[in-house]
């Protein structure tokens, strides 16, 4: 398998689910293993070294959050959550436990793909440490602090700028309000999502982003964040 | 519930028997020192008179007994001040012994007139009491709403009458009677008693141990029993008593059998909803459902006859028909949690745009070649509000828009802010809703009759949902005219409040 495009581990418990993640990564030419419990799956981390683990939260033998704390311990291999609907509580739990980014129950198999691709690529990202970000007419300099829209600089305060930095940083990922409000501001501060909320619009103004439909900063309704990527649409 | 009340019985008159008779002792002096006046202005024959006149004035006052002393008094009185000899008790004039005589025989006469008048007027004073309380507890067991106040009210009646501690039991779920009501004086009879009476088949009043008991026995059952905390019971006191049972009986069938209607009033309107949620599921259930097997399965059996594009057609049914039943699915979902009131609002600042935007996405698949405008006022303030269920309030309502609107027809999405509220418009030019519906449309399982396009029929929940999570919210929903006269606008107003107000949920 040297054509490969990496190892991915399914840790789900429903076979049917199983069955057709694999045929469609398989097809995606991904390597699959699977685990139908969370312990099988921890094993499986540790002699697999998998790229990328997609996880369904609702196992029968631990929680997911009990799994990705488990699997943090000594890997920071990327983890796409599955959740059911209507947890919002349980994904942002998810996501500040560690995991990369997450899908709702039923998802397609195209939303999938594409949350695998960004995850995959924004930890590839971290490794190069890039200095310049480009995307949709988005440029980030990271060296000299500069932002720019189609061409046209822009000038952010410095919590504007650390926003975007973390966004892009993380690009197509979603960030929560928690991992934002710690990052941005201090730990103080981690209840007070309408001073995110407020930068959160000064920054898309300025970006000359239509909050009606998001080119940059897309809302995910009681999560958190993401920067908008093409692959997404 | 036991209740227990301080009784003063007004049927019996509180007049002192001492006072009576230290009045009469008073009424003689007050003669005698008149008669020291009049002796001076009268004939001395004429004393007497006066003498009788007091005595007159005892017995009418009192009874007998105080008049008699008053006589006896009066006489001595007579005799020690105004015959001679003076200041000795001895009687010389035979006449004296004749007013004597004719003071006891007035004293007696006119005491005894006196005292049936007073027993008369007394009776009459208690039996008007009587039918009065009487009346006044008819009135009361006829209002009644409820079998407790009944109780109560029989308990208290009861006490005043007999002038004795009453407790009302009434029959439990398993069929013993159990403690309910309590009045005056009332301990807890001992529970021996209390068996042994209910197990009784007469209805009493009768005696056991220091109580006498009477039960309460409707067309239906043995229902209550009545413990009176007496040792006797005059003839007088068993008849008020069984007529005030009586009267608590009937109204205590009476509140059984609106307590049975109205208990089988939810029974029919539950079994209804029910009904409606059975066929709505077995409905929305299996219409995709059955697009979804019959696509697959052609596709599977004839899928390789098939040209490409008729395969990817039956699999895109499939698609859509599985995301309408998804959204079947999630609507019954929080339909359940609005009914059960297990809706917990998790209140965030939220920006109102981006919870258009959001809904805007969701349903962007479906507007085929509908138009989608928004047009959000500058200046909107954060909403301290749980978005996820506003922005499924507003899903809903833009797949109802979607639904009824014309091919190629428009749909407003518009948001302003006035004062303390924020007022959400979505707007579509749909066949609009007839002024008589407005309401109804938001009850559980009304659909409207015209204008849906065939099939796509809904539910009928999605509105009361859309309610249900405004409400919660401490907003409101309400149905208009479309713009320009054509379609439907739905409003959202949503009140603007900070965190710690209004938060009810």
């Amino acid at each position: 398998m040297s054509d490969s495009k990496g190892t991915i581990l399914i840790v789900e418990d429903e076979a049917q689910i199983r069955k057709f993640l694999r045929i469609s990564l398989e097809a995606h030419s991904y390597r699959v293993c699977e685990a139908r419990l969370g312990q099988d799956g921890l094993e499986l981390c540790a002699s697999e070294k998998p790229d990328l683990v997609i996880l369904d939260l609702g196992l029968p033998d631990m929680d997911g959050q009990q799994f990705i704390q488990r699997l943090r311990e000594w890997s920071s291999v990327p983890i796409v959550v599955l959740s059911v609907r209507a947890m919002e509580t349980e994904k942002i739990a998810a996501l500040d436990a560690g995991a990369n980014d997450y899908v709702t129950k039923p998802f397609g198999i195209g939303e999938l793909m594409a949350r695998i691709r960004v995850v995959l690529r924004s930890s590839e990202g971290a490794m190069s440490a890039a200095t310049v970000f480009e995307a949709q007419g988005l440029r980030v300099d990271f060296s000299h602090r500069e932002v720019s829209v189609d061409g046209t600089p822009v000038r952010l305060s410095k919590k504007e700028y650390e926003l975007l930095r973390m966004l892009v940083r993380f690009p197509g990922q979603v960030l929560t309000h928690q991992q934002i409000l710690r990052e941005v501001w201090d730990a103080g501060r981690q209840n007070e999502t309408h001073y995110l909320r407020v930068l959160v619009g000064q920054l898309r103004h300025k970006l000359g982003d239509d909050p009606a439909r998001p080119r940059f900063i897309v809302t995910v309704q009681g999560v958190g964040y993401r920067l908008a990527l093409p692959a997404q649409r | 519930m036991q209740r227990t009340r301080d009784i003063r019985n007004p049927l019996i008159p509180a007049v002192g028997a001492t006072r009576a008779y230290a009045g009469a002792v008073g009424v003689v002096i007050a003669t005698v020192g008149l008669a020291f006046v009049v002796d001076r202005l009268m004939p001395h024959a004429s004393l007497s008179l006066l003498f009788l006149t007091g005595v007159l004035i005892v017995a009418t006052r009192t009874g007998l007994g105080p008049s008699l002393l008053a006589s006896v008094l009066s006489f001595l009185a007579f005799n020690f001040f105004f015959t001679s000899p003076y200041y000795t008790f001895e009687v010389t004039d035979e006449g004296d012994v004749a007013t004597l005589v004719f003071f006891l025989l007035m004293a007696a006469i006119s005491g005894n007139l006196a005292a049936r008048m007073h027993r008369e007027m007394a009776e009459r004073h208690l039996s008007l009491q009587r039918i009065s309380n009487l009346y006044e507890f008819s009135r009361r067991m006829s209002s009644a709403a409820g079998t407790e106040e009944v109780l109560d009210a029989l308990a208290d009646y009861l006490a005043q009458a007999l002038n004795s501690g009453v407790e009302v039991l009434i029959v439990n779920d398993r069929g013993l009677p159990e403690s309910r009501a309590r009045a005056g004086q009332a301990m807890s009879a001992p529970q021996p008693d209390i068996e042994a009476a209910w197990s009784e088949e007469f209805r009493g009043p009768f005696a056991l141990g220091a109580c006498h008991f009477l039960k309460l026995v409707t067309s239906r059952q043995r229902m209550a029993m009545v413990v009176i905390h007496t040792d006797s019971m005059d003839a007088e006191q068993v008849r008020l008593a069984r007529s005030l049972c009586d009267q608590a009986t009937i109204a205590l069938d009476r509140t059984q059998l609106v307590a049975d209607l109205e208990q089988a009033r939810l029974v029919s309107e539950t079994e209804q909803l029910r009904s409606a949620l059975l066929s709505s599921v077995s409905h929305d259930l299996r219409t995709p459902l059955a697009s979804i097997i019959g696509s697959t399965s052609s596709v599977l059996e004839y899928g390789d006859s098939f040209s490409e594009e008729n395969r990817k057609t039956l699999l895109e049914t499939v698609l859509g028909e599985a995301q309408r039943l998804d959204r079947h699915i999630q609507n019954l979902l929080d339909m359940t949690r609005l009914g059960q009131g297990s809706l917990q609002l998790r209140r965030d600042w939220v920006d109102l745009n981006d919870i258009i935007a959001s809904t805007a996405d969701r349903m962007r698949d479906t507007l085929d070649d509908l138009s989608l405008d928004i047009d959000v006022a500058p200046e909107m303030p954060l909403l301290w509000v749980h978005g996820v269920l506003i922005e499924q309030a507003l899903v809903n309502l833009l797949d109802n828009a979607i639904r009824f609107s014309p091919p190629g027809g428009r749909i407003l999405i518009a948001a302003r802010h006035c004062n303390d509220r924020v007022e959400i418009d979505l707007c579509d030019e749909g066949p609009g809703i007839p002024d008589s519906e407005r309401e109804k449309i938001f009850d559980m399982f009304y659909t409207a009759r015209d204008g849906d396009r065939g099939s796509l029929q809904g539910s009928g929940l999605g509105l009361a949902i859309c309610r249900g999570m405004i409400v919660a919210h401490g907003g409101s929903i309400t149905a208009h005219d479309g713009r320009n006269g054509r379609g439907t606008c739905m409003r959202i107003v949503l009140p603007v409040i900070r965190p710690g107000e209004g938060d009810t949920a």
